[in-house]
């Protein structure tokens, strides 16, 4: 009983955090149609950051958060506008896939020649701290990162229901050109919200420092199962992507009891392929996905 | 042989971005001939500098190329000087191959050293084997590695995996049968090598009728722990055994602690050796056992001056990989020594392999036989954490500090 609670509180936990890696996945789908392989390269790029800021100056990785989050709002609003609008928009997902892979690599490749292979984790002086509800653990850590994303998330939809940014930036997403036709500088409000996925990957990417180690080539192990949730949750949707993060994080960390850890992975790949099958748009979002 | 660092290391970046077939090469490729009495001696190696082993990958990098500048400046080996050709196979079973295919038909080279990681020496040693080249390998430990019928292959380090924790086995059955753990949980990555160091302990301790209650294989992928975690904590297992590499070591122990699980034994594999680990950890190492295959304080005469060389080179002693990279340089030149000969054909590696069969190799990790398979006949010293720093505490005649066994609480 104890393990099934356990189980349940680090399923929530890794839910959150799932929720708030794929935030900006599915932000870029929405508003551009832009698969964006790098997301998660930005999320270790963070990660260092946030690493290499705590070994320098000593202080609390969060602090990096008012350097990181301003600055990937600006590469983000730079690469769309010189980049990313570059491509034609007949081929624009496809292409898209092939450019940020290539984003990807890039960066991997940087972060190994700045900060070597050496895999690196930020000694916390909480790192091992938790406390105990109705005999479960919760590790500080942990729910640091599951506050950050419920608190950056629920900024996130503030800011895209409450808005006129949000307004925009919706309606970039379902209609570009009826958008242009009210006057809506659609380029402009893209550019935006491309900025925006970015600044989510910052402070994920610090979240996911909290409580992992870290190394350049680690990207590769997140971007699938990334890419499982924001198509579970309909690409493109917001509260998708956050319901379907916390679905499969808890079904991930349930499974491990009867399954193991490699059958428990598993999970992402099947609700990926029962959602192609059954429910292509996705089972809790937008309807993008009819669109291809 | 001299390419600059940084200059190496932007090819390998540009490699890297782009994606391309990894040729970088730090020696002159084939074509030039020079299979005179001077010309130096080839030695093709294919090694993960990318990818997921790059690091241990790039600490054999170092090993091989320390080696290599000390027998230059010692006289090279029967007089010539050795020259690495060193590939990258970006941590891919099936680049590595390619790439030693690469190096004996291409590129011409003479002998070829082993890469690292039991799942890249499989079907290296296979390429080797099918043009009949010696075979010596730092890095491929796991028990598949001496089952695929290899007869070229040696393992130029102490112990096969499933020996390592052998000298903890032993001390464990040697206590009075009521002071012994009495449950044990093993966590272990998807790996030959890393599943072969816990299951080599699980085996001894269940035949001293140490009861298994969690027995946990995760992929090589895994990021998340916490489930893991809360198995073993659920069990409140007495010994916590990880066959592990080095981040997954690290995350596991941290979410162990957030779930406050106390074990009286924990060793894991490879992650506490690692310099980085307490920097990871903090002050809760104490009392976590690690088997190692080397560290720089073993006594071995040429161990002294291994150490001294590179710590002179590097500014840091040699870790393990460095170790067995240095190793397989010996073995291979001893062979090499004393048959008196280093080329491509078929009767002088056959002549190398059939040396090192009959014969006693000294070697910084103490002197190495091996049995028909390649298997290095011996067992690896354990460590562990006692007052902040890594020990080695068995066996006893080797012993620098007494073995804790009831682990202070992490």
């Amino acid at each position: 009983m104890s393990l099934l609670l356990q189980s349940l509180v680090l399923g929530v936990l890794l839910g959150g955090l799932y929720a708030l890696l794929a935030a900006g996945l599915t932000l870029y789908f929405g508003v551009m149609r832009v698969v964006m392989i790098a997301h998660s390269a930005f999320l270790i790029l963070a990660a260092y950051l946030a690493w290499f800021f705590t070994r320098t100056t000593g202080l609390d990785p969060m602090i990096s958060l008012l350097l990181t989050v301003p600055l990937f709002f600006g590469i983000g609003v730079v690469m769309q506008r010189l980049l990313i609008s570059r491509l034609r928009p007949a081929t624009l997902t496809m292409m898209s896939v092939l450019l940020t892979f290539s984003i990807a690599l890039t960066i991997e490749g940087l972060l190994g020649f700045a900060f070597t292979g050496t895999q690196r984790r930020i000694r916390l002086p909480y790192g091992g701290a938790n406390f105990e509800i109705l005999g479960a653990n919760v590790a500080v850590v942990k729910l640091i990162a599951f506050l950050l994303a419920a608190v950056s998330l629920g900024a996130l939809f503030l800011l895209l229901k409450k808005t006129q940014f949000g307004q925009a930036l919706r309606a970039t997403i379902q209609h570009p050109e009826a958008a242009r036709l009210v006057g809506i500088n659609t380029d402009r409000v893209a550019g935006y919200g491309f900025g925006l996925g970015l600044a989510t990957a910052a402070i994920g990417g610090t979240a996911l420092a909290l409580d992992s180690t870290i190394y350049p080539s680690l990207h590769w192990h997140w971007i699938g199962p990334l890419m499982a949730i924001i198509v579970v949750g309909g690409l493109g949707s917001i509260p998708g992507a956050a319901i379907a993060a916390m679905v499969l994080g808890l079904g991930q960390s349930l499974l491990q009891i009867p399954l193991g850890t490699t059958w428990a992975q598993t999970f992402f790949y099947i609700a990926l392929f029962a959602t192609l099958m059954l429910r292509p748009q996705g089972f809790f979002g937008g309807r993008l996905a009819q669109r291809f | 042989m001299k390419v600059s660092t940084s200059l190496r290391l932007s090819a390998l970046a540009a490699t890297s971005s782009l994606a391309l077939t990894g040729c970088i090469s730090s020696g002159s490729a084939g074509g030039d001939g020079g299979d005179g009495e001077d010309a130096p001696i080839k030695i093709g190696i294919s090694l993960p500098l990318t990818g997921d082993f790059s690091e241990p990958g790039k600490g054999v990098q170092r090993g091989y190329e320390a080696w290599a500048d000390h027998v230059n400046e010692n006289g090279g080996l029967l007089g010539r000087q050795v020259e690495l050709t060193i590939l990258d196979d970006q941590s891919n079973a099936d680049r590595v191959a390619a790439d030693y295919e690469k190096l004996i038909n291409q590129d011409g080279v003479d002998l070829v050293f082993g890469p690292f990681s039991t799942r890249l020496v499989v079907p290296a040693a296979q390429v080797a084997q099918d043009y009949g080249f010696l075979f010596v390998e730092p890095a491929g430990a796991a028990e598949e590695v001496f089952t695929q019928g290899f007869d070229n292959l040696f393992y130029a380090a102490p112990a096969v995996a499933d020996d390592h924790y052998d000298h903890l086995a032993d001390a464990i059955e040697a206590l009075p049968e009521d002071e012994r753990p009495k449950t044990a949980a093993y966590a272990a990555m998807d790996d030959p090598f890393a599943m072969g160091t816990a299951y080599g302990l699980k085996t001894r301790l269940e035949e001293m009728g140490v009861k298994t209650v969690v027995d946990e294989v995760y992929p090589p992928n895994t990021t998340d722990f916490g489930s893991i975690a809360a198995k073993i904590a659920d069990s409140d297992a007495d010994v916590v055994v990880g066959g592990t590499q080095y981040q997954d070591a690290v995350n596991l122990i941290v979410a162990l602690r957030q779930l406050d699980y106390q074990p009286e034994m924990a060793a894991f594999s490879t992650a506490p050796t690692n310099p980085e680990f307490p920097e990871a950890i903090g002050t809760e190492t104490e009392g976590i056992l690690s088997p190692t295959g080397y560290t720089p304080e073993a006594p071995y005469e040429s161990n002294q001056e291994f150490v001294d060389y590179y710590t002179e080179t590097h500014g840091t002693p040699p870790a393990e990989d460095e170790a067995n990279a240095w190793t397989t340089g010996q073995v291979v030149a001893a062979a090499v020594e004393a048959v008196g000969c280093a080329d491509p054909d078929a009767e002088c590696q056959q002549q190398l392999i059939d040396w090192l069969r009959e014969n006693e190799v000294e070697t910084v990790v103490g002197p190495l036989t091996w049995d028909e398979a390649g298997r290095p006949q011996g067992a690896h010293l354990i460590q562990q954490y006692v007052d902040g720093k890594i020990r080695i505490v068995l066996p006893e005649d080797a012993a620098e500090a007494d073995l804790i066994l009831d682990k202070p609480e992490w």
